[in-house]
């Protein structure tokens, strides 16, 4: 099992703002935010819904484009002022992985191939990209429900095995949303467990946008995002069993 | 790599193979009435070439035998014979009428023939041809009538002596082949109770019946009881000999009407066949149209169906084309099984049309390319949504 | 879905799909142009064929009368009816004499007359001989008297001329006679005429047979020629037969035949050809002959339909095939033959054709050659061929 070489500072944001709209309708939903995660580093983002997480997420995942900043991933600027990527889709192919709130895996395909697509679809024979998600789901101690279809799995077993397709290309960053939401505080913190292991095992760093109590407490750092503006707070770092 | 739309279609198969073969029915459908079009057309054409004829000699100013009625004396035949580059010219006469056999009425065109001679079958497909001179008759399976059966045509039974196929009018219906002689009778001669009261006229008539002069009125009632009519006359050219010069040397101080088989071709063709032709090619557009729209509609409610996953796939970076492509893919994999689903079922239920239908192998291939178009169109409405989807909505508000 | 198989499930739709592809092509192959067409065949045989002619006929009788009068008149009265038999010079009717006998009367009375008159002039003849030789005594006395001067001469001369006006009138009186007994003649003659017109009201059969027809009753009026009554020798029945002329070879008197009435249940009756009429039907192409039945069978009318097989020789030991095997090339005429697989168009020369549809090849086939007989469509060089039993299902 080989730990992903270091793939640089992980996140690096400098001033980002996303303003909606124009003139006096407009709307500033972030407002010059600045974060950084370190690889292996699991953070927290919390705040009250409208607050822009979700336009930050969607910043960070490349589906909306920032009015102002700079973005930095895995050693490379990704933004600045202006996309320096042309192909965002491959982007959040190869470098962002993303943890949901429900597992959402595709219902067509097996355990196996659900989590060898996207190395697939990056250019990996299919032989290699089935044998590294052999090795995911062996890590996420899923490994034996490797041939069966979602439908088949536990609510837990699913989620498992989207957080091995999240690591699937190993991308220096991940992000998470809401990932525990649904869950209770047991499975929550199982959850947890996985993310800050999987984050030391790859050196991944790991962005996860909560506001669920059960798991706030277990953040060795978090952001406050209010009103689009960020706020760096240190998490209580409370152990994970 | 993994075909997404493979999968999908294997995790789906029963929806997927039910829609195929709905399809498939339809696709039937049309290319049955595709071969129905072509069958008309064969069944002229079969007429024509199963008459062994190269020239057709008719009425004036008619285009019969076969489009209109034609008249014309029974010895016409022996000066058209003696017109350079005539091999054989022969006497024949049509006319649809009904015939009884052992169970019921069939109608039929009968034929009136001279055995050896243009207008007798081709060939035949049981029992033998024709030996008497009357009272025998040689039918096409479609009428329905066994080998031995007695038949029944106006006043005379005739016994079926012998089998053919592929012998229709361009109306479709089989033909009878009787002796001339015979055809003549029953086609001009009137019924017992109208050949009476022909008679009682005439003898009523002072002019024709004079007392003075016995022996009259039988002569006239003998000349008004004989038929020497025939419908056509058929001629096969020597070898070498063009059909045309023929033509048009009867034509023009013959008084007659002639056409060549070129000609006679074109007037079935264009004449009969334009309006059954409209209809079917509307037939067909329609066919067309309905398969597109259920194409469309059955990509459509599955791509729908696959709207989270599709926004999860944008998401975690599938590419547009990607997804384009499997919708796609499944559209042409719907067209291919209904199809092959479509040829199975025309080419099974074909024979049991009552109209003939030829199933052209140029037909099937052109139908199969044309059902991948109609696919790949219908598709584009359900890429259309899947380019649409915005991956945010994998994550939440 | 789950298929409850231990195979993957790809595995069994892939068998469907192949099962699908494969009826594909069973079709593709079985129907439309690319399928052989099915024929049946048959080997050239040996044997022989009785060929027949085969002609439509109407009975008629060979001898027919028509009895009327020769002059115009009116029918009296009519003695018998169809269907009587009557036996030669029987009376079977009489046209209204008229004046007939009056004027049978009247001639007798003029012969009578006549007779009468040829008395006076035999009378009358006597009486100017009579008269002469008178003038002539004189006329002698009353020369010698003259010569001796006794009398003038005038009165000489005038007993000389009425010598010669006495000569003169027995001439007369000769000629008087002579056409006293010409008229006589005439007259006897005109009786006799006069009889024999009267004679011929009465009609009269001429042979032993049948009424057919009854045309007139008693009182209507008939010119000379119309018949008032038709009779016919019900023995000399037979069948006036027409037969194509373009299959007509071998027509031979004395030819035996079958006969099948219209009307009959009971078969054909035997019969032979009597007579072929030297004049055929041109407009209808058919030549004419006379069938006479072997023994006439009961209950037969004229006019009725038959249908007339007439048997000609048997050919033996020829060479046959079905007539169903004849094809057309243009304006050949042939067969075509199967040989290894392969189809070959043979001109063929036929010969007598049988009942059965056997046909006799006089030229162009060996025995043993095997000929297509039946076909779905028809045959070119090349067509491929698949051969069957049977095209179609046997009779139900």
């Amino acid at each position: 099992m080989d730990a992903s070489a270091p793939t640089g500072v992980g996140i690096l944001i400098e001033g980002l703002s996303k303003r909606y709209g124009e003139g006096a309708a407009a709307v500033d939903a972030l407002k010059d935010v600045n974060m950084s995660v370190a690889p292996g580093e699991v953070v927290g983002l919390i705040g009250p819904s409208g607050s822009g997480k979700s336009t930050l997420l969607k910043c960070l995942g490349a589906i909306t484009t920032p009015t102002h900043g700079r973005m930095t991933l895995g050693g490379e600027v990704i933004f600045d002022q202006r996309w320096k990527i042309t192909d965002l889709t491959a982007l959040r192919r190869d470098r962002i992985g993303f943890v949901f709130q429900a597992p959402y895996l595709i219902p067509f395909l097996d355990v196996t191939d659900n989590v060898a697509l996207l190395p697939m679809l990056a250019g990996q024979p299919d032989a290699r990209a089935r044998a590294r998600a052999m090795e995911l789901l062996q890590a996420l101690d899923v490994v034996h429900r490797a041939k069966a279809l979602p439908s088949e799995l536990s609510g837990g077993e699913q989620q498992r095995v989207s957080i091995a397709r999240a690591l699937a290309n190993r991308p220096p960053v991940i992000l998470a949303d809401e990932p525990t939401a649904p869950l209770d505080s047991e499975r929550a913190l199982a959850v947890m467990r996985i993310l800050n292991q999987m984050a030391t095992q790859y050196q991944t760093a790991i962005i996860v946008v909560t506001h669920d109590e059960k798991i706030i407490p277990t953040f060795k750092r978090l952001y406050n995002i209010r009103d689009g503006c960020t706020v760096e707070e240190a998490g209580e770092a409370r152990a994970l069993q | 790599m993994i075909s997404l739309a493979g999968r999908d279609i294997l995790h789906a198969w029963g929806k997927f193979a039910l829609t195929g073969v709905g399809l498939g029915l339809l696709i039937g459908v049309t290319l049955t009435f595709a071969g129905v079009y072509r069958g008309i057309v064969d069944d002229a054409k079969v007429l024509l070439a199963n008459s062994g004829a190269d020239v057709w000699v008719v009425q004036k100013d008619t285009q019969g035998p076969y489009l209109e009625s034609s008249s014309i004396r029974d010895d016409v035949y022996r000066d058209v014979l003696g017109l350079p580059g005539v091999a054989q010219a022969a006497n024949v006469t049509y006319l649809t009428m009904q015939v009884r056999g052992r169970d019921g009425d069939v109608r039929a065109l009968v034929v009136g023939f001279e055995p050896g001679q243009p207008g007798e079958p081709g060939f035949l497909i049981a029992g033998r041809r024709i030996t008497r001179s009357h009272y025998e008759a040689v039918a096409d399976v479609k009428t329905g009538f066994a080998l031995g059966e007695r038949i029944r045509i106006r006043r005379h039974e005739y016994t079926v002596v012998g089998l053919t196929r592929r012998m229709v009018s361009s109306g479709a219906d089989p033909m009878v082949f009787i002796p001339l002689k015979d055809a003549q009778e029953a086609q001009f001669l009137k019924d017992n109770d109208a050949i009476v009261n022909e008679r009682e006229r005439t003898a009523a008539n002072p002019a024709l019946n004079r007392p003075g002069e016995p022996g009259l009125l039988e002569a006239v009632n003998a000349a008004q009881a004989s038929n020497h009519n025939v419908n056509a006359v058929l001629v096969r050219m020597a070898e070498d000999h063009s059909p045309d010069a023929l033509v048009q040397t009867i034509q023009r101080w013959k008084h007659l009407q002639a056409y060549s088989r070129t000609e006679m071709e074109e007037l079935l063709i264009a004449k009969l066949i334009a309006i059954s032709a409209r209809q079917i090619g509307m037939f067909l557009v329609i066919l067309a149209v309905v398969s597109a729209a259920i194409v469309a509609f059955i990509i459509y409610t599955m791509t729908l169906g696959k709207i989270r996953e599709i926004a999860v796939l944008k998401l975690i970076g599938t590419h547009d084309r990607t997804i384009a492509g499997m919708i796609l893919q499944q559209a042409l994999g719907l067209g291919v099984i209904g199809f092959i689903v479509g040829k199975i079922a025309a080419s099974v239920w074909a024979p049991l049309f009552p109209k003939y239908v030829l199933l052209e192998t140029w037909d099937a291939v052109l139908g199969f390319f044309l059902v991948m178009v109609m696919c790949a169109l219908a598709s584009t409405l359900a890429i259309r949504v899947a380019l649409k989807v915005d991956p945010a909505a994998a994550i939440g508000g | 879905m789950k298929i409850p198989f231990t195979l993957p499930r790809w595995f069994w739709l892939a068998v469907l799909g192949t099962a699908l592809l494969a009826a594909f092509g069973w079709v593709a192959m079985k129907s439309g142009p690319l399928a052989p067409i099915q024929v049946t065949v048959t080997p050239v045989v040996t044997g022989e064929v009785t060929p027949s002619l085969f002609g439509i006929g109407t009975v008629e009788a060979r001898r027919a009368y028509l009895i009327g009068p020769t002059v115009a008149g009116r029918v009296e009265r009519v003695l018998v009816d169809v269907g009587d038999q009557v036996k030669a010079g029987q009376l079977l009717a009489e046209m209204d004499p008229v004046d007939l006998d009056k004027r049978v009367a009247a001639s007798g009375a003029s012969v009578a007359r006549g007779r009468s008159a040829i008395v006076t002039a035999q009378a009358q003849l006597a009486d100017a001989r009579s008269r002469l030789t008178l003038a002539a005594s004189e006329a002698r006395s009353y020369t010698d008297l003259g010569k001796k001067n006794f009398v003038s001469q005038s009165v000489v001369d005038g007993k000389l001329q009425q010598q010669q006006s006495a000569e003169a009138q027995v001439a007369a009186a000769e000629a008087t006679h002579q056409s006293a007994q010409q008229d006589l003649a005439r007259l006897e003659a005109e009786r006799q005429g006069t009889r024999q017109q009267r004679g011929n009201i009465r009609l009269e059969a001429p042979v032993d047979g049948v009424v057919t027809s009854r045309e007139a009753e008693g009182g209507s009026t008939v010119v000379a020629g119309q018949a008032v009554l038709k009779l016919i020798d019900p023995a000399s029945l037979w069948v006036t037969t027409r037969l194509d002329q373009s299959r007509s070879a071998g027509l031979r008197v004395g030819l035996p035949t079958e006969i099948t009435l219209r009307s009959s249940v009971r078969g054909a009756v035997a019969g032979k050809v009597a007579r072929i009429e030297p004049v055929s039907d041109s407009l209808t192409e058919e030549r004419i002959a006379q069938v006479t039945f072997e023994n006439l069978p009961p209950g037969v009318s004229t006019g009725e339909l038959a249908e007339v097989i007439v048997r000609l020789p048997t050919v033996r030991d020829v060479l046959l095939i079905p007539n169903a095997a004849l094809r057309r090339r243009g304006a050949r005429s042939g067969v075509w033959v199967h040989d290894d697989g392969k189809l070959r168009f043979v001109s063929v020369k036929t010969g007598a054709e049988g009942q059965d549809g056997m046909v006799q090849v006089v030229d162009g086939l060996k025995a043993g050659d095997e000929v297509v007989v039946y076909s779905q469509r028809e045959l070119r060089d090349g067509s491929r061929i698949k051969v069957v039993l049977s095209l179609v299902k046997t009779a139900k």
